[in-house]
Formats: structure tokens, C-alpha cells, sequence
């Protein structure tokens, strides 16, 4: 049952990031085009909402036991 | 660790002085010119500016067609005009014949794949056209289910490779049959000769391989002139970009009917050396002064030569403003360890190593950026080596794999911190106490910065309250509420008199921030997984004893590593720089300023 938890935490979090920086991203390759000085605020933007994935995997870690 | 101190200065002359001035200006360096918006007007470009700009778009353009070509060479003013009609002509006919071959080739090309299809049919190309009489028709269909379906044999079917020509009399439509049995049809094109199919494909593939070479001689041509020419217009280049700039110049200043006047910014502490360099260039008859202004300078960055590459990832963010400190340093003292520790392996660190080198060879725009790159791939032979760690295998400590492979017992010997894979726990630890560190460093460069700017009870409130606010947390899980909660009481007091209610509400970002560096134990663990999973594979293959399982073995090997070095890299630099543009710089850095350019350099 914790194995599934985990599994559940780290699979959904990892599915809401991806979705969340592909629509990021997107838009962030569309801002570069028109002016290519962004790219460190791109890049941050981007990286953003890797936060979800980590809680995921802390969430996970907890469900597991390893915390 | 802050940007060099600036002054704004202002450069007044009579006009005779400022082609000398200028001259002198762009030779120094120095001088962040700030164009002049006043009540006074602008200067006049020299008279040789619309010439020059001319002389030197053509110049770019030609440089942007013609094909590369390496070598030195210099040209001569005063042919320059007529030299680059000359190119112009040259290169516009060099390029129109490309295209003229190259159509034809396209024209051939077409005309072959359509014949080759039809490939042993019997015909002449005129056949292709019917006549009078005859309707044609060429496509793919099936000649048996042709015969079957037609009620007459007033036709005839010439079978090639992939397409048949159909021939039959007009007054016998065959279109309804042809719908019936799914014939496919392919127009013929428009074919340069008659007579034989199979004569005629000789020639066309004759002319085929006569275009070939006559566009192989033509580039070879092209590059033989482009070798002659490039090196001069280069060179003719960077001296037209100087001269319009100089010409270009008085634009920003303001001018009178006599005099100019020159603002903009220069490092302090050059102000003497440029001072007496335009003295001399005009004869004292100029007069340099410092001005009073409130104005935010440019900034200039002022680091050592160790600091230096990491500059450009911290414009990469944004240029820091003039009065608070350039996170440059920073960036050096932290990046490169975070990178080593997570990724962690000494092979590794060779691989990417070279990778970076190769970059910044490659890349000259880019090369500050893999020079700081390099640090880090440095870090990461430091700590491959201290978790006795290469390309996933065990090179040092008490089970060394590579001490039973070689049987060289010395291996083992050499000391480890401690071996990654079997203490994932102690990385996840490390993590967070690494988090804690980078972040409440933030902080006190935060504190610095404030109390710079604002003094010491604003830096305390709105710094200091954070520290305390971890410390309470950390008192109450130790010794309970009885301690945590007072110093929590206090930091939250403090933190709302400093921040106000946008303190309060980031409170939670703090947690998340922290919790962010587990990335690190995330990556780490990422990083061992994927080396080991190589290995893995490649192990039952050197298993199987033989010289293709050691070649394939081997296949494995290098593929999976190099895939690997390139994963390795992105991950450990994205995650890297993102745990200090997020995590940390948000706890200090403000950025927005604009990065010194001065007058006749790139910086």
C-alpha cells in the first residue's frame, strides 16, 4: 500500500510538472524568439515548477519510510 | 565581489578637438557614452558616415554569402569602392549559376525518377504523348485485372519497373475501367529528348553527371575566390565598424555652434589616466570634469580572474546594479561544488571535462560560460574521487571493484568519504543541511546589502527575522514550545515590522525553498542509477567470454556513458544554477542594471 502511495506521489507530481513546463516552455521558446536576453528569467520560469516533482518525491520518501 | 565604483564625467571641447577626442575615446575603452537629451542639440555625424555605413553593409552582406575561407589578408581604401563591386558582381554571378545548376539538377533528377520507374517498357518517349488516334495513359494498375475488366483488346500495355504505359484509341474510353481496377496515375513530366526510353535514360543520367561536376568545379571555384577575397573584406570590416562608430559618435553629444559636449560614465579610478591621455591628444584644449548625479550608473563588473567566468551567469539572470554585491563569487564558491556533488563520479568528471572544453573552443560567444562549466566538471573529479567513484564503478575503498580487476591491492587501501550507492540516506541528510547553508547565506549577503543600502535596523529586520524565524522552528522541534515559541514569536514580530504582510506570506516559500535541495539527494541518487544501469548492461556481455561479447560489451559501454555524460550535464547544471537563481538569489539579489558598455569595446 505505501509502495503504491509513493508511486502515486512521485507519477502525479511528475505528470503536473510536465504539464506545467511544457505550457511554460512553450511560451518561454515563444518570448526567446522575439527577444533572446530572457533566456536567464526564461530559464528560471522553466525550472519553476520542478519544486511539484521534489514534494513528490519527499511525500514518497515519507510513505516508504526511507524519512 | 561589487561592481567597480563609476563617475559620471563630461567632456567639453571646441569642435576643432573632436575628432581627436573621439579617436582618443575609442582607443582607451573607457567611456560608457550616455547619449545627450537636452535643450541643446546633437552633433552631426562626420561627413564619411553614410559613405562608410554603405561601404559597410555591402561589406557584411558579401561576408554572409560568401563561402567561409580562412587566411589573413588587408585591403586598400581607396580601392574598397571599387573592390566591392567588383565582389558584388562576382559573388552575384557566382550565386546565379549556382542556381542555374542547381534548377537543372532538380530538372534532371525529376525526369530520371519518373523514366527509371518505366524501366523496361518498350516505348519511345514520344509514346508518352499519344497522337491522333491513341489516348495514353501512365500509371500503376495490374495488366490481368486490366484484360479481365475490359470488354475489347483495342489497347495496348507497355510494362515497366514500377509504372505502366497504357495506349489505347480515343474513341474507347478507358477511364472508367482504369477507376475500376484502382489504377494510380503519375503525370509524365516534361522530358528534354525523343526517341528510345532507354537511350534517353543514358543521357539524362550523362547529363546528370555532368552537372554534378560542373557544380563541383563551380564551388570549387567559388571557395578558391572566396579564400582570395573573405580575408580582405574582413579586415575591411573591422575597420569600416570602427570608423562608423567614430563618425557615428557625435550623435550623442550635445553640440553649440563651436563646442560639444560629451557625458558618460567611466570606472573611477581611470579618470586620472583618461583625463591626462585626452590632455595630451589635444593639446590641453579640452576640459574634463567630474559631474554630481544621482543617476544609477552602468554597471561594471570587478572580479579576479578565478571569478570572472561566472559573470555571465550572472547577467544570464540579470546585471547586478551598481550597489550591491555581484553574486559572481558566489556562483564561483557554490556551483561547481553542488555540480560535483551530484554528480559525483570522476570519469564523469573527465567526460564532461572535455565536453566543456570542446565548447569552449567551439563556441568563442559562449566561452566564459564553459569555462565555469570547467570549474565544475573539476569538482566533480574532487568528489568522484572521494566517493571512489568512476563511470558507476567502485575504483577505491574496502571493496574496490577495481582492485579485483586489476588485483593491484593498493586500490583498496586509498580512503573514501563513503560510498554513494550504500549511503543514499547520508546524501539526503547532506542535502538539506547543504539547503540550509545556501540559503541562510542568502540571507546574510541579503544583510549586507540592505544594511548598505538602508542601514542596519532595515537589514536586521528584514534578514535577520528569516535566520531566527529557522532558529525558532529548529528550538521548538529540540526543545519544545516552552523555547521555539518565544523566538518564533519574535521573528514573526520582526518580520512583519520589516516585510510587512508579504513577510508573512512567504513564509511557506522559505519551507519550500529548503525543501527544494532535495534535488540534490534527487539527482544524486539519478546520477548512480543511470551509470550503474550501463554497467549492468554491459556486464553479461564481457560475461560471455568470446571477442564479440567484449566488442559489444564495449559498445554498451561507450554509448551508454556518453549518453549519459550529456544527461549528466544538463541535469546537473540545470538543477545547479536553478538552486541558486531561485533559492538563493531571491534572498538577496534585485538585479535590473544596465552592464557598462564603453565606446569602442566590447567590455
Amino acid at each position: 500500500m505505501a509502495a503504491i502511495g509513493a508511486a502515486a506521489a512521485v507519477g502525479i507530481t511528475a505528470i503536473a510538472t510536465a504539464y506545467a513546463q511544457a505550457k511554460i516552455g512553450a511560451a518561454g521558446i515563444g518570448a526567446l524568439a522575439e527577444d533572446d536576453s530572457l533566456f536567464g528569467s526564461v530559464l528560471i520560469l522553466t525550472a519553476l515548477p520542478e519544486t511539484i516533482v521534489i514534494f513528490g518525491l519527499v511525500v514518497a520518501l515519507i510513505a516508504t519510510g526511507f524519512i | 565581489m561589487k561592481p567597480a565604483k563609476m563617475c559620471k564625467i563630461s567632456i567639453t571641447g571646441h569642435k576643432d578637438q573632436l575628432q581627436k577626442t573621439i579617436d582618443t575615446l575609442y582607443r582607451l575603452k573607457l567611456f560608457d557614452i550616455q547619449t545627450y537629451d537636452g535643450e541643446l542639440d546633437t552633433g552631426n555625424p562626420f561627413d564619411e558616415a553614410e559613405e562608410f555605413s554603405q561601404m559597410l553593409v555591402d561589406t557584411r552582406s558579401l561576408l554572409s554569402t560568401l563561402p567561409e575561407a580562412e587566411g589573413t589578408g588587408s585591403f586598400q581604401l581607396s580601392q574598397l569602392a571599387n573592390d566591392i563591386e567588383t565582389v558584388k558582381e562576382k559573388v552575384d554571378e557566382f550565386e546565379r549559376k549556382q542556381a542555374e545548376l542547381a534548377d537543372e539538377k532538380r530538372d534532371v533528377k525529376t525526369q530520371l525518377d519518373f523514366l527509371k520507374k518505366l524501366k523496361g517498357a518498350k516505348i519511345s518517349i514520344e509514346d508518352l504523348e499519344g497522337s491522333d488516334t491513341l489516348e495514353t495513359f501512365v500509371g500503376k494498375f495490374d495488366k490481368e485485372e486490366l484484360e479481365e475488366a475490359t470488354d475489347h483488346d483495342l489497347y495496348e500495355v507497355f510494362e515497366g519497373k514500377d509504372l505502366n504505359l497504357l495506349a489505347y484509341r480515343k474513341d474507347r474510353g478507358m477511364q472508367e475501367v482504369l477507376r475500376e481496377i484502382g489504377a494510380t496515375e503519375t503525370k509524365p513530366p516534361q522530358i528534354d529528348y525523343t526517341g528510345d526510353l532507354e537511350k534517353v535514360l543514358t543521357t539524362l543520367k550523362n547529363r546528370r553527371d555532368g552537372i554534378k561536376s560542373d557544380l563541383d568545379s563551380l564551388q570549387e571555384e567559388y571557395r578558391e575566390y572566396a579564400r582570395k577575397w573573405r580575408p580582405k573584406l574582413e579586415d575591411a570590416e573591422s575597420f569600416l565598424t570602427e570608423r562608423v562608430e567614430k563618425a557615428e559618435a557625435p550623435l550623442s553629444f550635445a553640440t553649440t555652434d563651436s563646442t560639444f559636449i560629451a557625458e558618460g560614465w567611466i570606472p573611477h579610478d581611470k579618470f586620472n589616466e583618461l583625463g591626462e591621455e585626452l590632455h595630451r591628444a589635444t593639446g590641453g584644449k579640452i576640459h574634463i570634469q567630474e559631474e554630481q548625479t544621482d543617476e544609477e550608473p552602468p554597471t561594471k563588473h570587478e572580479n579576479n580572474v578565478a571569478v570572472k567566468p561566472f559573470e555571465s551567469l550572472t547577467d544570464l539572470v540579470s546585471v547586478p546594479r551598481h550597489n550591491e554585491i555581484d553574486p559572481s563569487f558566489l556562483l564561483m564558491l557554490t556551483f561547481p561544488l553542488m555540480f560535483g556533488f551530484m554528480i559525483g563520479d570522476a570519469g564523469y568528471g573527465l567526460t564532461t571535462l572535455a565536453v566543456f572544453y570542446g565548447g569552449y573552443r567551439l563556441f568563442p560567444a559562449a566561452s566564459e560560460i564553459f569555462k565555469s562549466l570547467m570549474y565544475a566538471s573539476i569538482a566533480t573529479v574532487a568528489f568522484g574521487l572521494a566517493f571512489g567513484d568512476a563511470f558507476g564503478y567502485v575504483i577505491f575503498g574496502h571493496h574496490s571493484q577495481l582492485a579485483s580487476a586489476t588485483g593491484i591491492h593498493l586500490f583498496e587501501q586509498i580512503p573514501i568519504l563513503f560510498h554513494r550507492a550504500e549511503h543514499l540516506g547520508d546524501v539526503f541528510t547532506l542535502s538539506v543541511v547543504i539547503g540550509l547553508a545556501h540559503v541562510n547565506l542568502g540571507y546574510l549577503v541579503g544583510f549586507y546589502n540592505e544594511f548598505m543600502k538602508h542601514g542596519l535596523k532595515e537589514a536586521f529586520l528584514e534578514k535577520i527575522s528569516w535566520i531566527l524565524l529557522e532558529i525558532g522552528a529548529f528550538a521548538w522541534y529540540v526543545f519544545g514550545a516552552q523555547v521555539g515559541a518565544p523566538v518564533l514569536l519574535i521573528s514573526l514580530v520582526m518580520l512583519y515590522v520589516g516585510e510587512g504582510v508579504e513577510g508573512m506570506v512567504e513564509i511557506p516559500s522559505l519551507l519550500s525553498n529548503i525543501l527544494s535541495y532535495f534535488r540534490i539527494f534527487g539527482v544524486s541518487v539519478a546520477a548512480v542509477s543511470l551509470a550503474a544501469v550501463v554497467n549492468a548492461m554491459a556486464d553479461p556481455l564481457f560475461g560471455m567470454g568470446n571477442a564479440v561479447g567484449f566488442a559489444l560489451g564495449t559498445v554498451v559501454l561507450v554509448v551508454g556513458h556518453v549518453f549519459n555524460t550529456f544527461v549528466k550535464i544538463m541535469e546537473g547544471f540545470l538543477q545547479g544554477i536553478r538552486l541558486h537563481y531561485v533559492e538563493m538569489f531571491t534572498k538577496f539579489y534585485e538585479g535590473g542594471g544596465r552592464k557598462y558598455a564603453p565606446f569602442g569595446g566590447t567590455e
